[in-house]
């Protein structure tokens, strides 16, 4: 085992850890800071993101416009006062990365160009073509190469979090390319590893997303908040799940089912109008658009693609080729590479799959999580703005907020710690290389962890879908317990140290089965229904009385995880209805809400 | 414990003879076409310089049909060169940009392709009329 | 809740074989062929059969990949020969017969299909990969202005995901693995080419000599596996020309280089 010494520790190398680890290397250039991932920094998961990043420029455009879309797009499970916060550093950290080079789409005079996206009143949403989370990956990785104190691990599997003194200390981490371990020790230590939707079968999610950071963070005690709220993006590719941006909605797509009908102006959406119009129709929020699919499968008004999956289609013909090849450029070319159709001339088939996990590793305002010096930004936390529901162009904003904030505090936080004592530290990472080696060892004629996880992905779909019935979520939660049963049994079929992707895979499971279960419980218990999480087993509505209210899913070795609540901050927004198209303006004009 | 053992595979010799790369090896070789016409128009101007009876020699030799074999073969060789070196072109130069969009390398290619032709014809047409 | 019951058995299924190089470093002295036969949907891509391949068959099977969307440049492979992101190509797109598969030409091999990229890396860090402004600006200024046209000039570079089938389809970089190659050049000229930009001169600098620009011999393979027409050929070519006048016009500079 090798020992590296850093003052700050950034596990996670995608949008939030890299601008996490610039922030802190300009706070204080003296600090050494290691950043740790899994793959090489571009390979992150933020660089499949497509639409863009919210941040009012507009003149007008208000804070407090972005302020209320947000939190109603959260069904008000939104930490109120976070929220104001992100809205009003959104903007500066777009200019930021802008001076960093990241090339932002213009107008024709040369100033940024914002379009519209899903329940946002007004367009503020920047981008850069629909590759916005790949530009914005690859300007701060090229920009990070800049500061000498960042000491990149790249291709490092974190194993386990090293905890002493009730503060977290470092980890320890696995190189599959030298089959070394390195203890890295430091004084603050953020995790920034992104989500978890790999745990659902169809999904829009890299192979790479399977919640370690939230699973690390829990089983250390660190409460998982909202974790029941999993996000259904309304257009992916059938089969593989591959995503087609919302701004397909927001340059003027439509939805139609399989009788070329704009169906979601049968569910609150309408009016419908041939230009897009904000927060109406296709602009609907995602969670409304996927239930709307739902809906529509139940009536029979989608049809089976090839792939044995039922889809609607997402018409972009009226767009015409020019404008198309000049704003979608990726979803043109995955419309012809993937599905071998001219999404010029054909309408696109696609149905909703798992996109984003709203929920995380709590952290207050400050990221900084209930473990002193462990710190989270990014998917894999819940600094709270995203409540129930996520907006379109939130999540790529939240990235650089926080992930500016976390580098900063962490660096505060390690000025202010006491040095760490390697030799005490050095057994805790033995311990967790034994842990792991006994995973790749273990004898005996064990399944395979192909299985396991498949039964997982499954079972997921099944009880935490976008409709939720209790029986099914209780069943889910038993499936769950079952398979991680057997996941103690299972065995490898290689047992080498160079390269073991399949040692690697059988770790992400014992993740990706303790974020499953956070999630499954917190679905169950939810008894109400709010933004993503939607019942239809007699809890068809919200409920403020009982549920206005954070879960908290709380790790226990060997049982399932015990779920509590908090309060939600509350500061200018009182919950009210939630709605969008013409209900929606009618009630904004009613009490003037939304100025 | 196995320890990093990074294979190097070697680098065939004949590369240049495999299918990516023969377009790019006949490039390259017609460019000795160049040459050789550099070396036919040389041994002209050599035997110009030697007086009238090697002058007359050298045209002779010009219309013997080994001659107008070699020119023949030669005049495609540089045909090929000519067109593959403005298929390279666009990969050469700076991007241009017209309207705020990047021209596209095929049509910058065309462009350039059909320029050349038509000067090298007017050259032919110059020369054939200066000639009567 | 469930959703209705996939007809899995109405997918059109079929019978690939694929022929893939593996490499055991500590086991294998070298590489060698080994052969699986997959049954999967009609339109499934070269990864989904090695996912199947690695899920049901044989689990040492290694290589990368992640987003399965061809923009994270994690599963570049050698497929029947030529350098393709797995994730976007469908064996049904491929001639009939078996499907070879290899680790990236040009590149060592660490483990079957997982090649090395720290040389990779370490090109990219050392063409000055940020943008070195021209004029310092604060964020409360405001964004810089940019036309679409100046955009145009650096645009495709900067489309570049860093998937090195470049590195795979050029004959130079195999012959000379410290050739700077032309990805790494792509990135060069993304900011060489931004009108945000003043580091030009300390970027070309760095890419002078046989391991700079000077190894390209314009093969241009390069820029057609390109997977997103960046054209990276055009990158170094033209850089060749600020190589050669940078080399004459030194004389002149009053500053030196750093």
């Amino acid at each position: 085992m090798e020992i590296f010494e850093a003052d700050v520790l950034i596990i996670g190398a995608g949008g939030a850890g890299l601008r996490a680890a610039i922030a802190a290397a300009q706070a204080d250039p003296s600090l050494t800071i290691a950043l740790v991932s899994k793959v090489l920094p571009m390979r992150s998961h933020t660089v499949a993101a497509e639409g863009g990043s919210a941040g009012v420029i507009q003149a007008h455009d208000s804070l407090e416009n972005h302020f209320n879309d947000t939190v109603h797009g959260g069904d008000w499970l939104c930490e109120q006062d976070v929220v104001e916060y992100f809205v009003s550093e959104a903007t500066a950290e777009l200019i930021q990365l802008e001076h960093w080079g990241c090339p932002w789409s213009r107008k024709p005079n040369g100033q940024i160009n914002v379009r519209a996206f899903g329940g946002m009143k007004i367009e503020r949403t920047w981008f850069a073509a629909d590759r916005t989370g790949f530009h914005i990956l690859h300007t701060l990785f090229q920009t990070s190469t800049h500061y000498p104190s960042i000491k990149r691990f790249d291709e490092h599997f974190c194993l386990d979090l090293i905890v002493a003194d009730g503060r977290a200390q470092g980890a320890t981490v696995l190189s599959p390319s030298t089959g070394a371990f390195t203890a890295i020790f430091a004084r603050s230590v953020i995790l920034a590893t992104g989500g978890a939707g790999r745990v659902f079968r169809q999904n829009t999610n890299g192979g790479i997303v399977t919640g370690d950071g939230m699973a690390l963070a829990f089983r250390h005690g660190v409460p998982l908040r909202d974790m029941e709220f999993v996000q259904y993006h309304p257009t992916c590719m059938p089969g593989s799940g591959i995503l087609f941006t919302e701004a397909c909605r927001g340059e003027g797509g439509y939805l139609v089912n399989k009788d070329g009908y704009r169906y979601l102006q049968d569910y609150g959406l309408g009016p419908v109008t041939t230009e897009p119009r904000n927060k109406t129709m296709e602009l609907g929020p995602r969670d409304r658009l996927s239930q709307a699919f739902w809906q529509e499968e139940r009536k029979g008004r989608t049809f089976v693609t090839p792939q044995g999956e039922s889809a609607v289609y997402l018409d972009l013909r009226h767009l015409g080729r020019a404008k198309l090849k000049e704003r979608l450029p990726l979803i043109f070319g995955l419309a012809e590479e993937f599905m071998g159709l001219d999404p010029a001339e054909t309408p696109i088939p696609v149905r909703p799959a798992v996109h984003y996990t709203m929920g995380g590793i709590l952290t207050d305002i400050n990221t900084a999580t209930p473990l002193a010096g462990l710190f989270a930004a990014g998917e894999c936390s819940s600094v709270g703005i995203h409540g129930a529901n996520r907006l379109g162009s939130n999540s790529l904003g939240e990235l650089t907020v926080f992930g500016r904030v976390a580098g900063q505090e962490a660096v505060k936080f390690a000025r202010g710690a006491p040095a760490v004592d390697p030799a005490r530290l050095a057994d805790q990472a033995k311990a967790s290389i034994a842990k792991a080696l006994s995973v790749r060892d273990r004898k005996g004629g064990g399944e395979r962890h192909s299985v396991i996880r498949k039964e997982m992905a499954s079972t997921m779909e099944k009880g935490c879908g976008i409709y939720r019935l209790g029986p099914e979520m209780q069943e889910t939660c038993e499936k769950l317990a079952e398979l991680k049963r057997r996941a103690e049994h299972i065995t490898l079929d290689d047992r080498s140290d160079i390269w073991n992707t399949d040692w690697l895979a059988a770790l992400e499971l014992g993740y990706q089965l303790d974020v499953a279960e956070a999630m499954a419980h917190s679905a169950l218990l939810r008894k109400e229904s709010r933004g993503a999480h939607q019942r239809l087993d007699g809890f068809e509505k919200r409920d403020d009385e009982r549920f206005l209210a954070h879960s908290l899913a709380r790790y226990r070795p060997g049982a399932a995880p015990e779920i509590s609540y908090g309060p939600v901050k509350i500061t200018k927004s009182q919950p009210g209805e939630r709605a969008y198209g013409a209900r929606g303006e009618q009630l904004e004009k009613k009490d003037g809400a939304h100025v | 414990m196995n320890e990093r053992r990074p294979y190097r595979r070697p680098m065939p010799g004949n590369w240049w003879a495999k299918p990516p790369y023969r377009a790019y090896t006949a490039r390259e070789l017609s460019g000795v076409a160049v040459a050789a016409y550099g070396g036919v128009l040389f041994a002209g101007l050599l035997s110009l310089s030697r007086g009238p009876e090697s002058w007359a020699g050298f045209v002779d030799f010009l219309k013997s049909p080994a001659s107008l074999l070699l020119h023949v073969l030669l005049l495609a060789a540089v045909i090929f060169h000519v067109i593959t070196w403005f298929q390279t072109l666009p990969k050469t130069m700076p991007k241009m940009i017209v309207n705020g969009e990047a021209v596209p390398p095929k049509k910058i290619t065309r462009i350039a392709t059909i320029f050349a032709g038509a000067m090298s014809l007017a050259l032919v047409f110059f020369v054939l009329g200066a000639a009567q | 809740m469930s959703e209705p019951v996939n007809a899995e058995s109405a997918v059109l299924q079929k019978t690939f074989e694929l022929r893939i190089l593996r490499y055991t470093p500590g086991r294998d002295e070298e590489p060698a062929f080994g052969s699986f036969q997959v049954t999967g949907a009609e339109g499934m891509t070269v990864l989904e059969a090695l996912q199947t391949i690695k899920d049901t068959l044989d689990g040492t099977l290694s290589y990368r990949w992640s987003c399965r969307m061809a923009v994270c440049g994690s599963c570049g492979m050698m497929i029947n020969g030529t350098p393709r992101l797995a994730c976007s190509t469908l064996l049904r797109d491929l001639p009939p017969g078996p499907v070879t598969v290899e680790p990236l030409q040009n590149f060592p091999i660490e483990r079957d299909l997982v090649i090395s990229v720290d040389a990779f890396v370490k090109k990219i860090e050392s063409v000055y990969p940020y943008l070195i402004p021209k004029e310092q600006k604060t964020v409360a200024e405001g964004p810089h202005l940019q036309t679409p046209a100046q955009m145009a000039a650096y645009e495709s570079f900067s489309d570049c995901i860093n998937c090195m089938l470049c590195y795979a389809a050029c004959p130079q970089f195999g012959e000379n693995p410290d050739f700077i190659g032309p990805g790494a050049m792509a990135m060069l000229q993304r900011y060489n080419g931004d009108s945000r930009d003043g580091g030009r001169q300390k970027r070309l600098d760095t890419i002078h000599g046989e391991d700079g620009v000077w190894s390209c011999t314009a093969v241009g393979i390069c820029s057609e596996v390109c997977p997103k027409q960046v054209d990276p050929a055009n990158a170094v070519n033209q850089n060749k020309t600020n190589s050669a006048f940078d080399f004459f016009l030194r004389f002149l500079r009053t500053e030196q280089p750093q």
